[in-house]
C-alpha cells in the first residue's frame, strides 16, 4: 500500500515537472547563445567578444580564490542550460568538470563542441623544468595558470574563444572576429597608455603572497623578489617571514601584492615590519571596487602599482 | 522484474537518439576518415610543439648567463611572454575552426554502434603523460574503549576495539574512456579485524555515459549508491570519523554499495537545481535486502534539490528510497531525508557553518513464528553541526538516535570532534563517542556488553594524486 503511494507521488511529480517544459527558457525560438565562463575574467572576455549575440554567466566571483572554488549544484544548473562553457584550464578551474559532469549536458562535456580551454597556444610560465611534488606545496605541473589579466595574452585568449564560440554557432563567426578586433583595438589603446604609465618603476622588485601576479609583472618589467606563502597554498613559517622580512629591508622593497581573499592581515603585519605596503589588488574582474570589467581591472592593478611604486 | 524491463527500455530510448536514424552511412564514413585525419594532424602538431619546446631550452641552457641573477619566481625567458607594451599577435594560437576531433554533443546510433579507435587516443599522449588520473587516500583508525566493549565486539569498529588499524587504503583510477563516457575504478585495502592481514576488494567499477540526450546520463557498475548525501561519499571523505549510526544500522557497515544501473535526469527549466535519479541494482546488501538477483531486484530513487539562497549561503533538501527483497522474498523498504545547509562568507576560502540531518524510515516484512507476515516500521536519524572558524581547524558534533530494524529497541549516540589539516591532503582527527542502547540483549558477546560506550577515536588520513573535487 505503501509503496503504491510512493509510486503515485513519483508519477505526480513527473507529470508537474514536464508540464513545465513548455514554460522552458529553452524553449524559446531565436536566443541568445548560453555561454557560462568557469571565472569572471573570461566571461567579461567572452562578453567582449559575443556582444549582443551571447548571454555569459560566470561560475565564481571575482573575491573568491578559483582554486579552492566549492562546487554547487546552482553552478550545474548554469551548466545544464549553457551551449558552451569557457574554461580557464591548467588546473585552475580542475573543479569544472566535476560540475560539468553534475550538469547532464553533452554539449560541453570534455571533448564537447561547446567546451573552450582558452590556455591553447598561451606561453605558459613557470613550467616546471624538473620533477615536482606537493612537498612543494599547490605546484602546478602544466606551468603557472594565472594569465588571464595579462593583456598581452588577451588576443591569444579571445581568439580562443572566437574559435569556440563559431563551433558552436558558425553562422555569427564573422561578428565575433568583428567583436574582437575592436575589443582588441580599445584595449591596444590602453596598453600604450599603461606602459607609459609603468615605465618609471620598470624593474622594481615586489614581493606576492601567492604567486598570482607573473605575468602581470613580467608583461610590465616588474620583478617578483619573493612570496608570503612559504610554499604555494601553504601558510608560511615564523622564520620564512623573518627571513622575507630581512630580505625586503635589505632591497627596500615597497610593495606586497596580495589578493582579497588571502590573509591581507598578515600581508599587512609583514609589510608594517618591513617598511613596506599591502596592496589589494584586482586578482580577477569583480574582485575589488571599480573593477568591473577586463580593462578597468587591469586598469586598476596598473594604477594601483605605479602609485604604490613610484 | 517492472522496475528493471522499465530502466532496460528508458535506456533504450536514451541510447537512441532520433536524429541520427536519417544519417547516411557513406557521409559517416567519410566524416570518421576526416576525423582520423585531423587527429593524425593534431599528433604531429603535439610533435612539432613538444620538439620545439625542448629545442628552446637545449639552445637556453648552452647560452651565457645574464649578469642579472633571477630572482625567485621570475620566469625563464623561454617561457616570458612579450616585451612590455606589445599585445601578441593571434598567431599562437592553432586551434582553427572546428577542429576538434569528434563532437560528441549528439552522438547518432551509427557513432555508438560503430567500432571504435580508444587507443589512437593513447598515441596523441604527451611524454609521460597517461590518459587517466591516479590517486591514492589512506585512512587510519585508533581507538581506545571499555574492556566490555571489547569483549562484546559491540563499539564502532567492531572487533577493532583498542586497536590502531589501517581502515582503508584506496586507490583511484579514474578518466574518460572515449567522447562519450568515463569510468571510475577503485580498489580498497583495510583491516577489518584485529589479527587478519589486510584484504583487497573492489570499491566501486563505474562507466559513466555523459553524452546521452535529454539531460540524462547513467552509470553502471559496482557504485556506492547516491541514497541520501552522505552514503555516496568513501569512509577517509567523510567529515566524521565513523559514519553515521543510522546508515551503519540500516545498511551495514559500509554502507549502501551496490552492483547494476542508475539514470539521473537533471530538468534544465525549472528556477532550481533539481536531479531526479532511478536505478535498479542486485540487492546484495544483506542488512537490508540480500536477495541478491535481478529477477526481484533492488529499486532506487532519489530527488535532491538545490537552492542558493544567497552568494554566501546554500540549502540542499533530498529525498532518497530503496526497495528490494530479503532472501526469504520480504519487502524492504527504505524511505530517506537528507538536508545540508552551508554558510561560507564572502572571501573565506572554507565554510564557517554546516549544518545537515538525514533520517532512514525503514518498511520491513518479517516472519513470525507460524508463518504470518508482519511489518516493521523503524525509524533513525543524525543530526550535526560543525564550524570552520579557520583554514586548518575545525569543530563539530553529531547526534545519532536508531532504532533496529528488525529487534526491538534503539540506540543513541553523541560525537564531538576536532579536525585539523596541516594541508588539503592531510588530516588528523580527534573524536570522543559516547553510546547507549536501550537494551542489552544483542550487544553481550563473551559476556561483555556493548550497552554503554565511551570511545577515544583517532584518526589520520592522506591523498597522494588525484583526488577530485566533492561537490556540495
Amino acid at each position: 500500500m505503501r509503496t503504491r503511494t510512493l509510486a503515485r507521488l513519483g508519477v505526480v511529480i513527473a507529470i508537474l515537472l514536464a508540464a513545465g517544459a513548455p514554460f522552458a527558457p529553452g524553449a524559446q525560438a531565436a536566443r541568445k547563445l548560453r555561454v557560462v565562463a568557469t571565472i569572471p575574467d573570461l566571461k567579461s572576455l567572452t562578453e567582449a567578444v559575443g556582444g549582443d549575440l551571447v548571454e555569459v554567466e560566470s561560475l565564481t566571483r571575482g573575491t573568491q580564490n578559483f582554486h579552492e572554488a566549492e562546487v554547487r549544484p546552482s553552478m550545474m544548473l548554469k551548466l545544464r542550460r549553457a551551449d558552451a562553457v569557457v574554461e580557464n584550464g591548467l588546473d585552475l578551474d580542475a573543479w569544472a568538470d566535476v560540475a560539468i559532469e553534475g550538469a547532464n549536458n553533452p554539449e560541453i562535456i570534455r571533448g564537447g563542441r561547446g567546451r573552450i580551454e582558452i590556455s591553447k597556444g598561451i606561453e605558459v610560465l613557470e613550467v616546471p623544468s624538473a620533477r615536482v611534488d606537493r612537498s612543494m606545496g599547490d605546484v602546478h605541473p602544466r606551468g603557472n595558470p594565472h594569465f588571464s589579466l595579462d593583456p598581452g595574452l588577451a588576443p591569444a585568449i579571445t581568439q580562443n574563444i572566437v574559435d569556440g564560440l563559431a563551433r558552436v554557432a558558425p553562422e555569427s563567426r564573422a561578428v565575433f572576429e568583428q567583436n574582437r578586433t575592436a575589443f582588441l583595438a580599445q584595449l591596444a589603446q590602453r596598453m600604450a597608455e599603461w606602459t607609459k604609465t609603468m615605465e618609471p618603476v620598470r624593474g622594481s622588485k615586489v614581493v606576492v603572497f601567492h604567486p598570482d601576479f607573473i605575468y602581470l609583472l613580467t608583461r610590465f618589467g616588474l620583478v617578483q623578489a619573493g612570496t608570503v606563502e612559504d610554499r604555494p597554498g601553504i601558510p608560511p613559517s615564523p622564520q620564512h617571514l623573518v627571513n622575507l622580512i630581512r630580505q625586503m629591508k635589505e632591497e627596500k622593497i615597497k610593495v606586497i601584492l596580495v589578493e582579497p581573499w588571502n590573509d591581507i592581515k598578515l600581508a599587512n603585519r609583514v609589510a608594517e615590519e618591513a617598511g613596506a605596503k599591502a596592496l589589494v589588488m584586482a586578482t580577477a574582474v569583480g574582485a575589488v571596487k571599480g573593477a568591473d570589467n577586463y580593462i578597468t581591472a587591469i586598469d586598476y592593478n596598473i594604477t594601483a602599482l605605479a602609485k604604490a611604486l613610484r | 522484474m517492472r522496475g528493471f524491463i522499465i530502466l532496460v527500455v528508458w535506456l533504450a530510448v536514451a541510447v537512441l537518439p532520433v536524429p541520427a536514424l536519417a544519417q547516411v552511412q557513406d557521409t559517416e564514413a567519410l566524416r570518421r576518415e576526416l576525423e582520423q585525419l585531423r587527429r593524425q594532424q593534431e599528433q604531429y602538431q603535439k610533435t612539432i610543439e613538444a620538439l620545439s619546446e625542448r629545442l628552446k631550452r637545449l639552445e637556453l641552457q648552452t647560452r651565457p648567463a645574464t649578469s642579472q641573477p633571477p630572482a625567485t619566481g621570475v620566469p625563464p625567458a623561454a617561457g616570458a611572454p612579450p616585451a612590455a607594451g606589445a599585445l601578441t599577435p593571434p598567431a599562437p594560437v592553432v586551434q582553427a575552426p572546428g577542429s576538434l576531433p569528434t563532437s560528441p554533443s549528439s552522438p547518432s546510433a551509427l557513432d555508438l554502434l560503430s567500432p571504435r579507435q580508444p587507443f589512437s587516443l593513447y598515441q596523441q599522449r604527451g611524454a609521460g603523460q597517461l590518459l587517466f588520473d591516479v590517486g591514492i587516500s589512506g585512512d587510519f583508525i585508533g581507538n581506545i574503549t571499555q574492556r566490555n566493549v571489547q569483549k562484546a565486539q559491540d563499539g564502532t569498529f567492531s572487533g577493532q576495539e583498542n586497536r590502531f588499524f589501517p581502515r582503508e587504503i584506496e586507490l583511484s583510477l579514474f578518466g574518460q574512456i572515449d567522447p562519450y563516457a568515463r569510468a571510475d575504478v577503485r580498489i580498497e585495502a583495510g583491516q577489518e579485524s584485529a589479527g587478519e592481514e589486510s584484504g583487497v576488494n573492489l570499491a566501486e567499477a563505474t562507466i559513466t555515459l555523459l553524452a546521452l540526450p535529454w539531460g540524462t546520463q547513467a552509470k553502471i557498475g559496482q557504485m556506492r549508491n547516491r541514497y541520501g548525501w552522505s552514503n555516496v561519499i568513501h569512509e577517509h571523505d567523510l567529515p566524521w570519523v565513523d559514519r553515521p549510526d543510522v546508515y551503519r544500522i540500516f545498511f551495514g557497515d559500509e554502507g549502501l554499495v551496490e552492483s547494476g544501473g542508475e539514470a539521473t535526469w537533471v530538468p534544465d527549466f525549472l528556477p532550481f537545481y533539481l536531479e531526479v535519479l532511478g536505478g535498479v541494482f542486485d540487492g546484495d546488501n544483506e542488512t537490508a535486502f540480500g536477495f541478491g538477483r535481478l529477477t526481484a531486484p533492488l529499486a532506487t530513487g532519489r530527488v535532491r534539490a538545490f537552492f542558493e539562497l544567497t552568494d554566501t549561503m546554500g540549502l540542499q533538501i533530498g529525498t532518497s528510497v530503496a526497495s528490494g527483497e530479503t532472501p526469504d522474498r520480504l519487502r524492504s523498504t527504505l524511505v530517506g531525508y537528507d538536508v545540508k545547509y552551508k554558510l561560507r562568507p564572502e572571501n573565506w576560502l572554507h565554510p564557517l557553518l554546516t549544518l545537515s540531518s538525514e533520517g532512514i524510515y525503514s518498511i520491513r516484512e518479517v516472519e513470525n513464528g507460524v508463518g504470518d507476515k508482519r511489518t516493521r516500521d523503524r525509524f533513525g536519524a543524525y543530526g550535526w553541526a560543525e564550524v570552520q572558524p579557520w583554514r586548518r581547524w575545525a569543530m563539530g558534533t553529531r547526534y545519532d538516535w536508531t532504532q533496529y530494524p528488525t529487534n526491538p529497541g534503539h540506540q543513541w549516540a553523541v560525537e564531538p570532534y576536532l579536525t585539523f589539516m596541516p594541508s588539503e591532503f592531510l588530516r588528523f582527527r580527534a573524536a570522543y563517542k559516547h553510546t547507549e542502547r536501550s537494551n542489552r540483549e544483542g550487544f553481550d558477546l563473551n559476556g561483555g556488553s556493548g550497552r554503554i560506550m565511551d570511545e577515544w577515536i583517532f584518526q589520520a588520513t592522506f591523498i597522494l594524486g588525484a583526488h577530485p573535487a566533492h561537490p556540495f
